[in-house]
């Protein structure tokens, strides 16, 4: 019979760290593999709650969106661009002006400029809790649309785990961002 | 017998031959009569049912749009309302086409117009004023706010034939019945009852021109004058006369009344804008007050009958005595053919005669309008531009176009009488162009291709290829700035050499100087750049590749062919000003390259969308990066030779460059704000030395423009994205500056570039080791600095620990 040799207390912390280290992997590699990690729903943006935000001239530019996704809801894409246009030229800084003209193009035009809107977004709105599902949801539909699906999905999920009622189909229709 | 049976048969045969002498002779007669008739009813075929009008093609301006927060001062609010033809009230009611303004309240009775994506009703509005600015805007029928208000678009200019007729058509069912009427009233009172010719009138005007003694009055009818101006001179021969009367005759037979009257109205001669005819009701209702013709008042409408006789001698704008006479005898025309009652004639005799100014074709604007016609697919011929009747919906802001007309032209005569190396020799003048962007839609919001069109059409804007000088080094950097194999060449906390450089060329050496021939030895990247160092620029270059320079210029938009050589880092290469427009756009709307856009949409006269181009770009560079050009652009406005921009009074985020080229002749300034690009190139076309750099020759132009149209501070901000990191550094070591380190400032880094050593004064904890010295300036690519995400974590340091044990 071969005696145990007495352990150490440095061992025996060794021994506690390494289980401690076992368990920690062990929680690690049991995470799935998306860069998601379930972000908790949270109230998604809709431009007419923050309609009112800004200056006069911020407020007269996010108006014209509001009446461009009016113009998308109606059927009138041609309305809705002349009207997107006209709110940048108001407000060329406008975050939502940005936001908006991403999703028409996302759904309705040309993702990759889709794509080139919403970078603009960030960059003049900011990390903006509210838009977070808008973001991810936009990068994922273009990069779908663009044919990238395996990068597209975690983006879609991410929007789906943040506002299911509004990410839950993938989409987002200007009803839901009016 | 025999003999006068024969007398008898002779007798017999002489009438018989007359007979058919006569018959043979009025057969021909009728057979030539015929023919001519024949001929004549052919050529009016060919005419009424093939295009009956050619019209010239119509090139409009940006809609304006009024908004709360806007600066109603600035954009001569009240100049524009009466350029499209709206009139203060003075009364209480406030009719279609008017406007009444006190100091806190403008209401306007805005007119609806068509407009293929942005078509409005007809609104009342009311914007309430405060200061410069309108705080809000109330629709009174509906009395809700609105957000913003759509002004209709002005008339910039046309492409006309050899002929410079304009006219509008319109259609007789949009014609006001009191226009018709006045028409008729004057000119032709039985038209709906005769066949083509009048013998009344024909009677009653010899009668006439026999008491007279010579021709005072015509008897024409609306069909003879129509026929007489489409098919005939206007002399008065017997023949022409009764060619006139044939043709009248045909017309009447094969057409209806209402397509002659249709066809008159628009036909009709009725005045001259400068070398342009005016022709129609439609035109001349735009003319002389300013509106469609649906809109016309009664007095309007009889101005307008009344001018038909002598357009010129009549013309308000000539004689308000004699135009006005003329509307009151066609107004009692009128009434005593029970046309209008004693009450509306009394009114509108009443109403003082108001016509539009005289807004004569924007000459400085054809540089526009040939660059747009350039834009156009070939079918767009300048034949069918001249006649097919389009309206084209361009980008052009005509604030902005006359600002920057007038603003080139004042400065340059300055500069010509300030600076005798500038003053006109050999019969060149100094020139310049002026190209201005919205960098977020690509619209070209104004074009000057030079300072006289009528001098010289070629348009130095879009067409000349001039070398860009220092306006280069702005690629330079941001090749140099943009991540390449995952880290930047430099940072804006970085040094460059500005000593002597010497770089082999195929025929020899180049040796780039410095404007001030002097070499500033070791410079913050920032320095270099705002004083526009070529030394330190030319070695960036060399260090980044100039295969790389290349690329960059061509990704942001420049499209000229630009050679491989070392000096392209110091902007030897021809480009054109609009393409560096696009380029620093691409800068200013933070590394999105827009598409170049003249016009939103070509409508044809019915209304059908023929083209469009839309809003068009492409994402070419980070917007960080973007971002840091931009941060080093604005440094050049607040330190560096751009500062002539703030000396000028010019407030608010500006960014731009200065760019000389070699022995001083051409001088550029490219500079943006967040809602405007503008690129201004001063020089002579046959190059010859300014004798001074452009930041005294282009800042000064360029600040002028700018203040006039933005006002003293400038709106918006550049905003710093998310990839961004501002950082304090201490200048002297680009370190981190911290509690104790003697200078501090504020600089930007893309994120995971930001250094990591602190400055040596620091009085903290020991730092780490620097992962490259800050000095001397570095030419070779930085090492990748660590980024956050590769520094090891808790768990594996944790792991590291384990295995070391």
């Amino acid at each position: 019979m071969i005696a145990k040799a007495p352990r150490s207390p440095r061992s025996a912390a060794r021994a506690v760290a390494c289980a401690l280290l076992a368990i920690g992997s062990a929680c690690m590699t049991a995470q799935p593999p998306s860069p998601v990690v379930a972000p908790a729903p949270r109230p998604a943006l809709r431009i007419r709650d923050i309609a009112l935000e800004g200056d006069a001239r911020r407020r007269a530019s996010t108006q014209l969106v509001v009446d461009a996704l009016d113009s998308e809801m109606r059927g009138d894409a041609r309305i809705a661009v002349a009207r997107y246009e006209d709110a940048l030229k108001i407000d060329a800084n406008n975050p939502f002006a940005a936001l908006a003209f991403a999703r028409f193009e996302v759904f309705a035009g040309d993702a990759d400029r889709g794509l080139a809107y919403l970078d603009r977004y960030e960059a003049l709105a900011g990390a903006r809790a509210d838009s977070a599902a808008h973001v991810a949801g936009l990068r994922g539909a273009a990069l779908a649309r663009l044919g990238k699906r395996a990068l597209a999905l975690p983006y879609l999920e991410e929007a789906s785990a943040l506002a299911p009622t509004v990410w839950g189909d993938q989409r987002l229709d200007a009803r839901e961002l009016r | 017998m025999r003999g006068s049976g024969r007398a008898r048969a002779r007798i017999v045969a002489v009438p018989r031959l007359l007979g058919i002498a006569l018959f043979l002779a009025s057969s021909a007669a009728g057979g030539i009569v015929g023919h001519e008739l024949a001929q004549l009813d052919r050529i009016v075929r060919a005419r009424f049912e093939g295009t009956l009008f050619r019209v010239p093609s119509r090139v409009l301006s940006a809609p304006l749009i009024l908004y709360p927060g806007l600066d109603y001062k600035l954009i001569d609010l009240r100049g524009t309302l009466e350029r499209l033809g709206y009139r203060e009230a003075s009364g209480e009611s406030l009719p279609l086409g008017r406007y009444r303004m006190s100091e806190r309240e403008l209401r306007i009775h805005r007119r609806a117009f068509e407009h293929p994506s942005r078509a409005e009703p007809a609104r009342l509005v009311s914007l309430q004023l405060s200061g410069r600015s309108i705080d809000a805007i109330r629709d009174l029928q509906t009395k809700r706010e609105i957000g913003a208000l759509f002004l209709e678009p002005e008339a910039v200019g046309a492409y006309y034939g050899p002929d410079r007729e304009q006219r509008e058509l319109v259609r007789v069912a949009e014609i006001p019945k009191q226009m018709t009427d006045a028409v008729m009233a004057v000119e032709d009172q039985r038209f709906y009852s005769h066949i083509g010719l009048d013998f009344w009138r024909i009677g009653g005007a010899m009668a006439a021109n026999l008491r007279a003694g010579s021709v005072v009055q015509g008897g024409s009818t609306l069909t003879q004058q129509l026929v007489k101006n489409f098919f005939l001179t206007p002399d008065r021969q017997l023949k022409r006369k009764l060619e006139e009367a044939a043709m009248a005759l045909i017309v009447e037979a094969r057409y209806e009344k209402d397509a002659i009257l249709e066809a008159y109205l628009n036909e009709i001669y009725l005045g001259q804008r400068g070398a342009t005819q005016v022709h129609g009701i439609g035109e001349a209702a735009r003319f002389y007050f300013g509106k469609p013709v649906r809109d016309l008042s009664l007095s309007e409408c009889a101005l307008i009958a009344g001018l038909i006789q002598s357009p010129n001698r009549l013309s308000p704008h000539r004689s308000q005595q004699a135009a006005t006479e003329r509307r009151d005898l066609v107004l009692r025309l009128m009434l005593q053919q029970a046309k209008i009652t004693q009450a509306e004639f009394a009114e509108a005799a009443a109403e003082p005669l108001r016509v539009a100014t005289i807004t004569p074709d924007l000459r400085d604007a054809r540089f526009f309008l040939d660059a747009l016609r350039r834009e156009l697919p070939n079918y767009y011929s300048e034949v069918n531009l001249a006649a097919e009747g389009l309206r084209i919906y361009s980008t052009l802001d005509l604030r902005l176009q006359r600002a920057a007309s007038r603003v080139v032209r004042e400065e340059l005569e300055r500069l010509e009488k300030s600076t005798r190396a500038l003053a006109p020799k050999d019969g060149q003048r100094l020139e310049a162009c002026l190209v201005a962007l919205r960098p977020q839609t690509g619209e070209v919001l104004a074009l000057v291709g030079g300072r006289d069109y009528a001098a010289s059409q070629f348009d130095r804007c879009t067409q000349a290829r001039r070398p860009a000088g220092s306006l280069f080094k702005a690629f330079v950097y941001a090749a140099a700035l943009e991540p390449a194999n995952g880290a930047p060449t430099i940072t804006l906390a970085s040094w460059l050499d500005d000593s002597a450089l010497l770089v082999p060329v195929w025929r020899g050496n180049w040796a780039p100087q410095n404007f001030d021939h002097q070499f500033h030895g070791v410079v913050p990247v920032r320095t270099a750049f705002e004083k526009s160092y070529n030394v330190a620029s030319a070695r960036l270059g060399q260090t980044i590749g100039i295969a790389r320079v290349r690329e960059m210029a061509q990704r942001l938009g420049v499209e000229s062919p630009l050679p491989n050589v070392p000096s392209l880092a110091l902007g030897s290469a021809d480009v054109t000003p609009l393409e560096l427009a696009r380029a620093y756009a691409t800068f200013a709307s933070g590394g999105i390259r827009p598409r170049v856009r003249t016009f939103e949409d070509v409508i044809d006269p019915q209304g059908e969308s023929l083209e469009r181009q839309p809003i068009e770009f492409e994402r070419v560079l980070d917007s960080g990066t973007a971002f840091l050009v931009t941060s080093l652009l604005q440094g050049v406005v607040e330190r560096g030779t751009g500062a002539g921009i703030r000396a000028a009074g010019v407030r608010g985020p500006v960014a731009g460059k200065t760019g000389t080229s070699n022995e001083e002749r051409d001088a550029w300034f490219a500079g943006f704000t967040p809602e405007m690009v503008v690129v201004l190139w001063v020089g002579f076309d046959e190059p010859r030395s300014l004798g001074q750099a452009a930041a005294r020759i282009a800042v000064p132009i360029w600040a002028h423009f700018v203040k006039e149209t933005t006002g003293d501070e400038v709106a918006g901000e550049f905003p710093v994205p998310g990839d961004v990191a501002a950082l304090e550094i201490d200048p002297a070591t680009g370190a981190i500056a911290l509690d104790g380190c003697p200078e501090r400032r504020a600089e930007y880094f893309l994120r995971g570039t930001e250094p990591v050593e602190t400055c040596p004064q620091w009085r903290g904890a020991p730092t780490p080791p620097p992962l490259a010295p800050a000095l001397p300036p570095r030419e070779a690519p930085l090492a990748k600095p660590p980024r956050a995400d590769d520094e090891p974590g808790l768990m594996e340091r944790f792991r590291r620990w384990l295995e070391d044990e």
